[in-house]
């Protein structure tokens, strides 16, 4: 099903571009499915998106060489879906492509997958926060805003005093 | 004659090896195996699907050992995690994180060890026929014990601190948590692979040893089949990976003169057999059991600095009685698993991570699952590329039982002084007060609607005395094929209640044994110095 699905919906995918995207470096996306993704993310991360997260699409492709085979077919397979103007008139109510929409308008579709009875869409829902949000709060340029402080290899000064055991005076072992 | 570790991405040509024994999987129970029969004096070669861990100097200072471990949680899961940590089972409704690298699970666990409760021991032997008792474990697990410096390290973070006032407060039970580290650092990153060489995980314990007494061991190597000639395994067949797991055209052809320990986990090692269409009594991936975790995050009034400190050294066994059980624990948390887990989108999944990311604590619960014989349970299919593919249905029991853990956490948070506890659901809950905690009652776990995960994944081949319902013999050996061997926890007929590890290190030790025996080999303990065991009551 999926194997003749996938090539109509791209045939029919024609997403709108708003960033450059080097298509010869993609392994497992292509030009089309890498621009839906890159509205996905900005759609499930907000504005300053592209800001903290710059390298999005490279990110996202070389953590699909790691999916199994089936897995990375129906990732690409839902970007194809949720750009398709007649499924986002039954997702959101507008007979547009999902990257041609604004954010609010994204944001209503994803909203109706998340709470679809239909497993398939709230999967291909979590999937595309699973992966936008990941790859949002993984760039530095985000912790400052929940107070993470980064990783001790980094910055072996956090170890030097254990302030999540306040009450416990002994030592980090060195 | 030392033997050494080779990187199946260097290699530049297809290769045939002929050892006494191939370990298929180097992970708690393929480190196991390879020492003790390096040990007897056999030729042991290891095979590891993922990438190795070198050691050396690293960047983060004098401690830093392991430099491919940075801590980065993406580039982490990702190479260390099967399925770059992106793992589910088939209908997506439960994430399913496995080690996928030097070492396995071991290597990336929360070094939390308990031992095989004896209420499934007992069921084992009664219902399955398996030898194992609480009493001729002991030898095995004083081994592990004593090898693993397994001990009770009672620096608790903000996590179990709260645990521990909760409990308190509501007069349950709390208790100290062994773990299997050495002058641990509390960088909290044990799930990330530990940079300062203090877990002693199996890159730093059994594989080194094994190395240095003559073993060989294969990374980025996956085993495709297995040969069948009549009654016995004649060849191991296993295809090199590139840097990012993708196979390359270079092979591996291993002809074992003695004998295949598929030591892969319960999902690699079932999904060998389905490859190889080697399926004795057609239960090859049937009664896959998973310990389902729920999850919820406490706000507290003060920053909790949750990605530090030591991740899991206190726990709850209050309800944990019982085949439907469960064992709240506590851990730390970092921003990505936080996000990645979310089921929220925009401002709102914003103000939750800055609401409850720096002022959080984290307590989850383990759920025993696969006691009673009518309940559903997992089953290992392969997908059309021949990946594996796990079906896994949550029995009613169980989902009862996760509702309750989700209550009694909200309570303990509370009683712990949290302002509110946020659970990851769709939409989304937060609950200030234990008058709101009826909406739990009306949570659906259907995927997608709570956010559940794993990280224990047991079954799929199991062991039993009867010949017509069970995989492996009670002597480890699969049925229909005289010389292989299953060792790791696939074996395991339900769930263990616990987490496994050391379980599955001792079953190991067991079947390193009876191989050493069969063989009229010598086995040794070495470690039997120290009698006590660091689990109260046990």
């Amino acid at each position: 099903m999926g194997r003749i699905l996938t090539p109509i919906l791209a045939l029919l995918a024609w997403p709108k571009k708003v960033i450059q995207i080097d298509e010869d470096a993609l392994n497992f996306l292509d030009g089309k499915t890498a621009h839906i993704l890159f509205a996905v993310g900005e759609a499930v991360t907000g504005e300053d998106f592209r800001v903290k997260v710059p390298h999005f699409i490279p990110l996202i492709d070389e953590y699909l060489a790691y999916q199994r085979r089936q897995q990375r077919e129906a990732f690409r397979q839902g970007l194809l879906l949720v750009e398709n103007a007649l499924a986002n008139l039954v997702f959101g109510g507008r007979l547009r492509g999902f990257s041609h929409m604004s954010i609010a308008d994204r944001q209503r579709v994803l909203e109706h997958l998340k709470g679809s009875d239909t497993q398939l869409l709230r999967n291909l829902y979590a999937a595309f926060v699973n992966v936008s949000a990941s790859a949002y709060y993984a760039s530095e340029a985000t912790w400052k805003d929940i107070h993470y402080d980064g990783v001790s290899v980094d910055h072996p000064p956090l170890l030097q005093v254990a302030r999540w055991r306040s009450n416990d005076p002994r030592p980090v072992e060195p | 004659m030392p033997g050494s570790i080779i990187e199946g991405r260097r290699i530049a040509e297809s290769q045939t090896r002929t050892p006494d024994f191939c370990i298929v999987g180097s992970g708690a129970s393929g480190g196991v195996c390879a020492l003790k029969l390096a040990e007897a004096g056999f030729d042991v070669l290891v095979l590891e699907e993922g990438p190795n861990i070198p050691h050396g100097p690293g960047h983060g200072g004098p401690s830093h050992v392991r430099p491919s471990f940075t801590e980065r949680e993406i580039d982490m899961y990702k190479t260390l995690y099967q399925e770059g940590g992106g793992r589910t089972t088939s209908d997506g409704g439960i994430k399913v994180m496995q080690g996928r690298c030097l070492g396995g699970g071991t290597t990336v666990n929360w070094s939390a060890c308990l031992p095989p409760p004896v209420f499934t021991l007992d069921h084992w032997r009664t219902q399955f026929g398996l030898p194992f008792t609480r009493q001729n474990l002991q030898p095995y697990l004083i081994e592990v014990v004593n090898y693993l410096h397994i001990h009770q390290n009672d620096r608790y973070n903000t996590s179990a601190q709260a645990l521990i006032a909760g409990c308190t407060e509501l007069g349950y039970r709390w208790s100290n948590l062994p773990n299997n580290t050495h002058r641990c650092r509390e960088c909290g990153s044990c799930g990330v692979g530990c940079p300062y060489d203090r877990k002693q995980s199996g890159i730093v314990t059994w594989l080194p040893a094994a190395v240095e007494r003559g073993a060989t061991i294969y990374t980025d190597t996956k085993v495709n089949h297995l040969k069948r000639d009549g009654e016995r395994v004649s060849e191991v067949q296993a295809a090199f990976l590139d840097a990012k797991t993708q196979p390359t055209k270079r092979t591996l052809t291993v002809r074992p003169k003695l004998g295949v320990l598929l030591a892969a986990g319960a999902i690699g090692t079932p999904s060998i057999l389905l490859r190889s269409q080697i399926n004795p009594n057609e239960l090859v991936g049937k009664y896959t059991h998973l310990h389902p975790v729920t999850i919820c995050i406490g706000r507290y009034g003060q920053p909790t600095f949750p990605a530090y400190g030591v991740p899991d050294n206190m726990m709850s066994d209050q309800f944990a009685a019982g085949p439907t059980g469960y064992l709240i624990e506590t851990g730390s948390f970092f921003p990505v698993l936080s996000a990645a887990a979310s089921l929220d989108y925009g401002e709102r999944m914003h103000r939750l991570m800055r609401d409850y990311y720096p002022f959080g604590a984290i307590m989850y619960a383990h759920h025993c699952s696969g006691f009673a014989p009518d309940q559903p349970y997992g089953t290992l299919k392969l997908d059309r590329y021949g990946d594996p593919d796990l079906e896994y249905q949550l029995a009613p029991d169980n989902m009862q039982a996760m509702k309750h853990s989700l209550i009694e956490m909200t309570k303990i948070h509370l009683a712990a002084g949290a302002s509110s506890v946020y659970h990851i659901t769709n939409p989304s809950l937060e609950i200030s007060s234990t008058n709101e905690l009826h909406q739990l009652n009306d949570i659906s776990f259907e995927p997608q609607r709570t956010t559940i995960f794993t990280v224990h994944v047991m079954g799929g081949c199991r062991m039993g005395a009867d010949g017509a319902r069970s995989v492996v013999k009670p002597d480890f050996r699969l049925r229909g094929a005289a010389n292989v061997w299953v060792v790791d926890a696939s074996i395991f007929p339900t769930g263990l209640g616990a987490n496994p590890q050391v379980t599955i290190y001792a079953l190991a030790l067991w079947a390193a044994r009876e191989i050493c025996t069969q063989h009229n080999r010598p086995f040794a303990l070495h470690q039997q110095q120290e009698e006590t065991l660091p689990w109260a009551g046990y």
